[in-house]
């Protein structure tokens, strides 16, 4: 496959899956958060998780940071259509931010050879 | 998997923070040696396809989730575990300052967890398993399904040390949760690495008893 081509059709099957995820991804905690669940006593090991557990998080001592796009989410004004949107952001990043970096690497190669 | 900031002391981030820019700096090594032009795309794409699909959790029953880490992946097709590194930091690093999905403190942790531990763990276990069974298929989903739970095991370890998860509790939930979540990591990792290399198999680099 040429080598646009193969851009373009992985940079399209990851916007893809990123927006199938807003849709379809599973509302279930992961495994790290169905782990604190368990051990704080709020979900048995291997049963449903209740709809009104929340995970307890200790911030005292502790660095505290509010992203821009929280969850994945432009806020729940917008929606899904935020959520879109966030998805399309961030898997564009990804590759832009891999693409550029690789670029860097290669260059400085260059330049020292 | 993403550990938030709340699970961690400062302390033990910093401690983590090291060692995974130890092996970042070592990824960058990696890097410039040996990443050529006609790897760059396949790399970026990666790193495009573990964003999404981080994102897409799947139920695993037991009321739990789960999705891809995919250091297994990257390293497995990019033939170095230093690949896994380079690519899941620049992903965790989008993904927890944009989008608030693992700490900043806990970076470095998320960073050794996913990059490291699941690079050299899915690397070197498919290579093993190559050798031994030469079942290119077989030894795709075992080296990722053990990735992810070994990635998982270690975090249990970091939460016990940090006093968010009881030893044996902890071990026993996140092995058995992340033993289901490495079905999909297995399953995805036999797809993603079959797909590539028959889209481009002159930028894959497979083990030669298995390659076409």
């Amino acid at each position: 496959m040429e080598r646009n081509t193969f851009i373009l059709l992985g940079i399209a099957i990851a916007i893809c899956i990123g927006v199938l995820a807003v849709f379809l991804a599973s509302g279930d905690p992961d495994g790290l958060e169905s782990t604190a669940l368990v051990v704080q006593g709020d979900k048995t090991l291997t049963g449903a998780t209740p709809e009104n557990a929340e995970i307890k998080e200790d911030l005292t001592g502790k660095f505290s940071y509010e992203a821009p796009f929280p969850d994945y989410t432009m806020g729940d004004a917008l929606g899904k259509p935020g959520e879109l949107i966030v998805m399309v952001i961030g898997v564009i990043l990804a590759f832009v931010a891999v693409f550029g970096a690789s670029k860097l690497v290669t260059q400085a190669r260059k330049k020292e050879a | 998997m993403h550990i938030p900031d709340a699970f961690i002391p400062l302390s033990q981030g910093a401690v983590y923070w090291i060692v995974a820019l130890i092996f970042i700096a070592l990824s960058l090594r990696w890097a410039k040696k040996e990443m050529s032009e006609e790897k760059i795309p396949l790399v970026a794409v990666l790193a495009a396809g573990i964003f999404a699909i981080q994102a897409f959790n799947l139920p695993v029953a037991m009321g739990t989730s789960g999705h891809l880490v995919g250091g297994a992946l990257a390293a497995i097709i990019l033939g170095s575990p230093f690949a896994a590194v380079f690519i899941l930091t620049l992903v965790l690093v989008i993904q927890g300052i944009l989008f608030g999905d693992g700490g900043i403190t806990t970076m470095g942790a998320n960073i050794v967890n996913m990059g490291v531990i699941g690079g050299f763990v899915g690397y070197y276990t498919f290579h093993g398993l190559t050798i031994a069974t030469k079942n290119q298929n077989a030894s795709l989903f075992i080296a990722a399904w053990l990735a992810c739970v070994v990635s998982a095991l270690a975090c249990a370890i970091e939460m016990y040390l940090a006093g968010t998860f009881p030893l044996v509790p902890g071990l026993v939930a996140m092995g058995l949760y992340h033993a289901a979540i490495g079905v999909i990591e297995g399953g995805i990792t036999v797809f993603a690495v079959n797909l590539i290399a028959t889209a481009r198999p002159d930028i894959i680099v497979l083990p030669r008893a298995v390659s076409a």
